[in-house]
């Protein structure tokens, strides 16, 4: 297994009630896995536990092999190789998308940089957009920037934290196809995390449907949602 | 535990350290005095505290208590005023009736002696152009009432400005429901916007508070006595660094005191109660008899507060400005602005320092740095003044053990430098800059942060390539504010300047008290103006911000 989740335990400060009690997970290798769930139920959580922005009470994590936290470790967030999609997208206002995209390239000399951004730039189909800042990009552009960035540094794992959130219906279409057909393209191993249960349809190599920081179900999207169908047509009700 | 000793590693970096020892020299001046405020006492001690003690505590209550009265109900009306109707010059008013806080209480009260006095322009205008002449107990201002004007004048702006922003931005609904309901304007006020601005009254006139009990210029000048005054006369007078502390103790007490009771007065209110919508309070036009009354209370204000005293000191400036800029006003100008940048630069790098590491680790310990950061700038100058002088004298004291070891001279090495006096600074005024680098901070949330350490960048690096570049306006804001506070700054400095070392601020006072009041009118000009630009300058930043 690419990514090993073992009894982890969380809780929020000032809150009594542990959002994760005993937690066990993992993800394959290559695979697209889409964590389903309404909002509140720990989805996002859990992202930032894996990629260390926040610190778990109990349990470990693991990913290609090595420990990322256990009772004794905790690797810092910028040294575990995992790239994330923020919401909002978190471009840095004050950096153009090219600054934005070569951030995390950081053991590269210049000329390797410059080739690696160029090449992201085209992957997403935006190089024509290396001077623009943030701001001037729409929010399907500023999407593609995000991903790019993310998945610069060559990361083995990418998350997307409700990546189609911002974007209107006819865009999240059209991105949810390209970012599908990217990922399909390099392989790398994803995790999303959405609401959407059409999302999680699309995307989806396997999905989790996950409730109040339980797992409820887990596996390939047409039987998860064929299954649980009742329950999630009550949930978005 | 395990949990904590992982929450402790993930977090156990140079921020923390850093922070750790920051937080522990910030600390240090007031522990001592505290430790000290229950050591033995001293014969002087005893003499202060069988007679005069008595005298101190009833003049600095009687001073405050008054101007806490009178800077609320000049304060509030004002806000209230300029938030609900609108009068001719009406932008002019809202930012002009700041202005009053560009002038120093200290040159207030000298140049309002100045006009009053006996050869001041009233006086003589009178006796030559009309032959009166005055009784000169009407005309004396160096006395409580004097000093409660003077302090009212040139403080109510706190208050003005922290009511005013909370009745524009969070009351509009309440206000308007109270008019269709049916009160009439007075009504509204004593009903809805008095109890609803409670909390932002409460902390506009707690900073007034502190500012009065800081004071030592004013009641030195004139000749009140209270504990500023005390501590001066222990330590100048009788070089009695004992019954300083002891003094300096009990008026840092008081002052806690006075915190707490701001809290249980405020209660659970905040300064704002959250809706998701703000939506500005709509002036209303004032016509009639209405409007002539809110106008020359507001031209009076002004005049009384800024234009006289300002008209005043330009006209000294013209009589003196000749014989005042020399080298030695060049020489003075160096050291006030040095000294305030370089300690403006120290504390904007550890407020920057504890502000990443208090938000960066979300828990109590980080709430508690932050609270300890705040600290200093509750306590008078005067005491900061004495727990630095303490630290620094014992500190020496190891120093020459260490110069005789190696059988050099021994002497005071760090005791009255230039190093102490800006560490005392960084104390008494660290709060200033935090505060402007916490909201900063609050303003860009981690989310960029976070970005930055997914992308392999550690904390360090990212507070250097994203953080530092995200909150540049608060940090720019900060220096400003401290910069002006460190250069109006008189009685800490008072106590900690080097020898033959003057600021502006100490050089005018000490004209003032020479009775050359003429001469100290360049160099308060030049504190006004600063003060009046950088407070023009944050005040078009705030205009600007989006709501």
């Amino acid at each position: 297994m690419f990514v090993q989740i073992k009894n982890l335990t969380f809780h929020y400060k000032n809150s009594q009630k542990p959002l994760f009690e005993n937690l066990s997970l993992s993800f394959k290798q290559g695979e697209v896995s889409v964590i389903l769930g309404e909002s509140g139920s720990g989805k996002s959580t859990l992202l930032r536990l894996i990629a260390g922005l926040e610190v778990p009470s109990k349990g470990s994590i693991q990913i290609d092999q090595a420990v990322m936290n256990d009772n004794f470790r905790f690797v810092q967030p910028e040294k575990r190789g995992v790239g994330l999609v923020f919401q909002d997208y978190a471009l840095f206002p004050h950096m153009t998308v090219e600054k934005n995209i070569k951030f995390g390239l950081t053991k590269m000399n210049r000329k390797q940089k410059q080739a690696r951004m160029e090449e992201l730039l085209a992957i997403v189909g935006m190089e024509d957009y290396a001077s623009r800042y943030p701001y001037e990009l729409s929010g399907g552009q500023q999407q593609r920037v995000a991903l790019a960035r993310a998945m610069a540094p060559n990361p083995s794992l990418i998350m997307f934290d409700e990546p189609f959130s911002n974007l209107d219906s006819k865009l999240q279409l059209q991105i949810r196809d390209e970012l599908q057909e990217i990922l399909k393209r390099t392989g790398i191993t994803s995790i999303f995390v959405t609401h959407d249960e059409e999302d999680a349809r699309a995307i989806g190599d396997r999905i989790i449907l996950m409730n109040n920081g339980k797992i409820q179900d887990e596996g390939r999207p047409e039987m998860v949602l064929q299954k649980n169908k009742e329950k999630l047509s009550l949930a978005y009700v | 535990m395990l949990y904590l000793i992982r929450k402790m590693r993930s977090q156990l970096n140079s921020w923390a350290l850093l922070s750790v020892i920051f937080s522990t020299l910030i600390l240090l001046p007031a522990l001592l005095i505290m430790i000290q405020l229950f050591a033995e006492s001293n014969e002087n001690w005893e003499h202060i505290k069988e007679y005069m003690l008595k005298n101190y505590i009833v003049n600095s209550v009687t001073l405050v208590s008054f101007t806490g009265f009178f800077t609320v109900l000049i304060g509030v009306s004002t806000a209230w005023l300029v938030s609900a109707y609108k009068v001719p010059m009406h932008r002019f008013f809202k930012w002009g009736l700041i202005l009053p806080l560009a002038i120093p209480p200290y040159i207030g009260a000298y140049t309002y002696h100045g006009i009053l006095n006996y050869t001041g322009v009233i006086q003589t205008t009178l006796r030559n152009q009309f032959g009166i002449k005055v009784d000169q107990k009407y005309f004396d201002i160096m006395n409580i009432p004097g000093a409660v004007f003077i302090f009212t004048m040139f403080l109510y702006p706190y208050v003005y400005i922290i009511t005013r922003s909370f009745l524009e931005n969070q009351s509009s609904s309440l206000i308007e429901n109270a008019r269709l309901l049916g009160k009439g304007s007075f009504m509204t006020f004593i009903q809805v916007v008095l109890p609803v601005s409670r909390a932002a009254i409460v902390g506009g006139v707690s900073l007034v508070i502190l500012e009065v009990f800081n004071d030592y210029g004013v009641v030195k000048y004139f000749g009140i006595q209270t504990f500023s005054t005390a501590i001066f006369q222990a330590w100048f007078g009788m070089g009695d660094i004992y019954s300083a502390i002891k003094l300096a103790g009990t008026l840092m007490f008081i002052v806690v005191l006075i915190l707490i009771l701001e809290k249980v007065i405020r209660g659970r209110k905040q300064y704002s109660y959250s809706t998701s919508k703000v939506r500005p309070l709509q002036p209303k036009e004032l016509k009639g008899l209405k409007k002539v009354a809110v106008l020359s209370f507001f031209i009076s204000l002004f005049a009384l507060a800024f234009a006289i005293p300002f008209i005043q000191l330009l006209q000294w400036v013209y009589m003196t400005y000749d014989v005042i800029l020399s080298a030695a006003f060049a020489d003075l100008i160096w050291n006030s602005v040095f000294v305030a940048a370089i300690g403006s630069v120290f504390i904007i790098i550890v407020a920057l320092i504890i502000a990443n590491f208090s938000r960066l680790s979300k828990g109590w310990i980080g709430k508690l740095f932050s609270k300890i950061t705040v600290l200093g700038y509750s306590i008078p100058g005067a005491v900061i003044a004495i727990g630095v002088l303490t630290l620094f004298l014992a500190l020496d004291e190891k120093v020459i053990t260490l110069y005789e070891w190696f059988g050099l001279e021994p002497t005071l090495v760090l005791s009255l430098s230039i190093s102490m006096l800006i560490f005392a600074y960084v104390v008494r005024f660290l709060a200033v800059g935090f505060n402007s680098i916490e909201s900063g901070f609050d303003k860009v949330g981690t989310v960029f942060t976070e970005a930055s350490r997914t992308l392999g960048m550690s904390v360090t690096k990212t507070f250097f390539k994203v953080d530092i570049k995200m909150i540049k306006g608060a940090i720019a804001g900060g220096f400003i504010l401290v910069f002006v506070d460190i250069l109006k700054e008189l009685p800490l400095t008072l106590i900690l300047q080097p020898f033959n070392f003057y600021t502006l601020a100490t050089k005018t006072f000490q004209y003032a008290s020479d009775e050359r009041i003429h001469e100290a009118a360049v160099s308060s000009m030049v504190i006004i103006c600063i003060s009046a630009l950088s407070i023009f300058f944050l005040h078009r930043v705030l205009e600007k911000e989006p709501k």
